[in-house]
């Protein structure tokens, strides 16, 4: 082997972005295990039909890397299991719980079936404050009312407003930061004050203000819309609207920081001399190499935003009844705490697990994508 | 020194400014008259428009803002939109000394408890000791203060109902009063207070402590045979709180975003929750008011952190 072909993989294997040049000859095979993590001796002679996975082994992209390492952090697969069984049961838990059990003969509402009372509104009120059973599967509140199935509403209302609020963020995270890194001026000098600002005001407090002060009229406007009803989830897109405004300028301010690191590399240097226009750029150099980053303070910051949700519903300013949701849940249950315990336990345990999980997933997302982090 | 001090002090200013005109400009956009909720039934136009008169809200904006903002300035925040003839200090004040003294214990719990553990952790890293404490951390630090709170609560009640003793679960003695009777219903809560803070300190402490333990400094010490004692706590950790002082101001932050959901939990007659019953009320200056106390609370923190840090670390007055 040439010395010069040895110096060139050995590139190849560190930096693993940069693309070897269809190489005569392979690496050496440590260097090959290094970068692709395999055990493997490599062909010496390569068959034309395989040379497409002699590339893949010769240079593992940045993704690939940390997709790899993701995997091999138990703590956080676990965590993303866990997220995927919630959203599973969110979403397909109440169809199917309501084809379950047949009809009740209520001595106060005549016969009712499955699909009413496992519904998360039903109240059934000579049936308070029961344990689990087979017709409730986690028991009644006081009211009356199904746990598991306000438990599952819940659940889909949480991730309703996090999906709103993370895309809120991302956007708007994404173009001022871009902005205010790429080109600086007065963008940046106001993402700078108003960031200061939003840091000094509590985010939660502003967010309580918000709902608070506007809630009671939107909750009747929104009403009308025909996805919300008017089943008490009206403050939804106010409690949402509220916490996005909070969170996209820390965001903005990691996006703005990785731009202008990512600004003076070579490779915009190179694109902007061969005539390459600002948005071009942007577009195509700045954005990609930004998901990362993206990818884990927005994992991240879905564990707040659920916290935060179920914090303005806990207090009484979000989600309303008959409407549910974990925070009014554990609200609702406050009162019984001494003679009901189980019923503000329930919620209170499935709300840790979720902000538990997301959390550990956006650690282990950090610590993929940024071995560095890692304390 | 001089020129940094004065150039946060300017920011500072711009901060308040900014928050009060939020605080404002949401009280004056909200939807709704709050004159009109509050006459409720007893709708009286002539009375209407006298208590409109009255409070200046027939004003142009900008002179109910300024209006305000001069008020503000001579500490004055205005009278109840609820309790007519109250002003909004007389219902402040009972609750400015609660939640100032749930926020002093609240800090010593972090930083008494926290930086040792974290220090600690350090020093034996990767023992059992770091593994458990460090677990412990992640979960209390990734946890809404709210779920803490709770899950007390119910430890609380499970042992009162086990053993018969009363324990209070919700209840506040007179504030900085430490007779037994004033001082058992404000362990639990204080605790949990601190609990984020704790869990946030002990991590940083850790972390920084064994940057420091690293150091070309402390293998010099060693190396010159000093006794590991006097390597940790004389060479080492004086070094390793320096970063710490730094992010009293997040631990301040923490603390008033705490403030709302212990106080609301525990029943704690303090800002918090008198801030929350005034968003429910719909009492304006009663939320301007405690916004913006709260704000400064968590402005002056970062400011004290700022000087704390001009203090620990000389280089920076250079700058």
């Amino acid at each position: 082997m040439s010395m010069d072909a040895h110096q060139r993989s050995s590139e190849a294997a560190g930096e693993s972005f940069v693309k070897p040049d269809a190489g005569l000859q392979p690496p050496p095979a440590e260097l090959l295990e290094l970068a692709a993590g395999v055990s493997e001796t490599p062909p010496l002679a390569v068959p034309p039909g395989e040379e497409e996975l002699l590339q893949e082994r010769r240079a593992p992209s940045p993704l690939r890397e940390s997709l790899r390492r993701l995997r091999r952090d138990k703590r956080a697969m676990a965590s993303l299991g866990l997220i995927i069984f919630f959203v599973l049961v969110a979403f397909f838990g109440p169809p199917i719980y309501q084809h379950i059990g047949g009809i009740y003969q209520s001595p106060q509402n005549g016969p009712v079936p499955a699909s009413v009372y496992h519904s998360y509104y039903h109240e059934e009120l000579i049936r308070q404050d029961e344990g689990p059973s087979a017709q409730y599967w986690l028991g009644t509140d006081d009211l009356g009312r199904d746990i598991l199935a306000r438990l599952m509403q819940g659940m889909l209302v949480s991730i309703i407003v996090a999906t709103l609020v993370e895309v809120v963020d991302i956007v708007l995270g994404l173009i001022v930061g871009v902005l205010a890194g790429y080109f600086g001026g007065w963008i940046d000098q106001l993402l700078a004050r108003f960031t200061d600002l939003m840091f000094a005001f509590p985010g939660l407090l502003f967010a309580i203000m918000l709902t608070g002060i506007i809630g009671p009229g939107a909750s009747d406007a929104l009403a009308k819309l025909p996805i919300i009803g008017p089943n008490g989830n009206g403050r939804l897109l106010l409690v949402s609207l509220a916490l996005a405004i909070t969170v996209w300028p820390l965001m903005a301010r990691y996006v703005r920081g990785q731009t202008l690191q990512l600004k003076e590399q070579q490779f915009i240097e190179a694109a902007r001399t061969s005539g390459s226009s600002n948005l071009r750029i942007i577009f195509r150099h700045i954005i990609p190499n930004l998901m990362s980053i993206v990818v884990v303070a927005s994992t991240l910051n879905i564990s707040n935003t659920i916290i935060g949700e179920a914090g303005i519903s806990l207090l009484g300013l979000g989600v309303q009844a008959p409407g549910s949701s974990l925070g009014l849940m554990i609200s609702d249950a406050t009162p019984y705490i001494n003679t009901h315990p189980w019923e503000i336990l329930v919620p209170t345990t499935v709300l840790a697990l979720i902000v538990l999980a997301f959390s550990f997933l956006g650690d282990g997302l950090r610590d993929a994508f940024d071995p560095r982090s890692k304390d | 020194m001089l020129q940094f001090l004065v150039k946060r002090l300017i920011g500072l200013i711009f901060v308040i400014v900014g928050i009060t005109f939020i605080t404002f400009i949401m009280g004056y956009l909200a939807p709704g008259d709050p004159i009109r909720a509050q006459m409720g039934d007893h709708f009286d136009y002539h009375t209407w428009l006298m208590l409109r008169h009255a409070y200046g809200l027939d004003l142009p904006w900008y002179q109910q803002y300024y209006n305000y903002l001069v008020h503000l300035a001579h500490l004055d925040f205005g009278i109840s939109f609820k309790y007519q003839n109250r002003p909004v200090w007389d219902i402040l004040k009972d609750g400015v000394p609660v939640s100032l003294e749930l926020a002093f214990w609240g800090l010593i719990v972090e930083l008494l408890l926290g930086i040792p553990v974290g220090i600690l952790s350090a020093i034996r890293a990767n023992s059992w000791i770091d593994t458990l404490n460090m677990g412990v951390a992640l979960i209390i630090y990734a946890l809404p203060p709210f779920v803490i709170a709770i899950l007390a609560q119910v430890i609380i009640v499970w042992i009162d109902s086990k053993t018969g003793a009363s324990w209070p679960s919700s209840s506040w003695g007179a504030p900085w009063q430490y007779d037994w009777a004033d001082l058992q219903p404000k362990i639990v809560p204080i605790l949990v207070y601190g609990a984020a803070g704790y869990a946030y300190f002990a991590r940083l402490a850790r972390t920084t402590m064994l940057e420091v333990l690293r150091q070309d400094y402390v293998r010099t010490a060693r190396a010159k045979g000093l006794r590991e004692r006097v390597v940790i706590y004389w060479h080492a950790l004086r070094n390793a709180l320096i970063p710490l002082v730094t992010v009293l101001g997040v631990a301040i932050g923490l603390l008033v975003a705490g403030t709302f959901f212990i106080e609301q939990i525990f029943n704690i007659p303090g800002i918090g929750r008198i801030s929350l019953q005034s968003v429910i009320d719909l009492d304006y200056p009663v939320i301007q008011a405690t916004v913006v106390l709260l704000a400064v609370g968590v402005v002056v923190g970062n400011l004290i952190s700022d000087i704390l840090y001009t203090i620990v670390d000389p280089r920076i007055r250079l700058e």
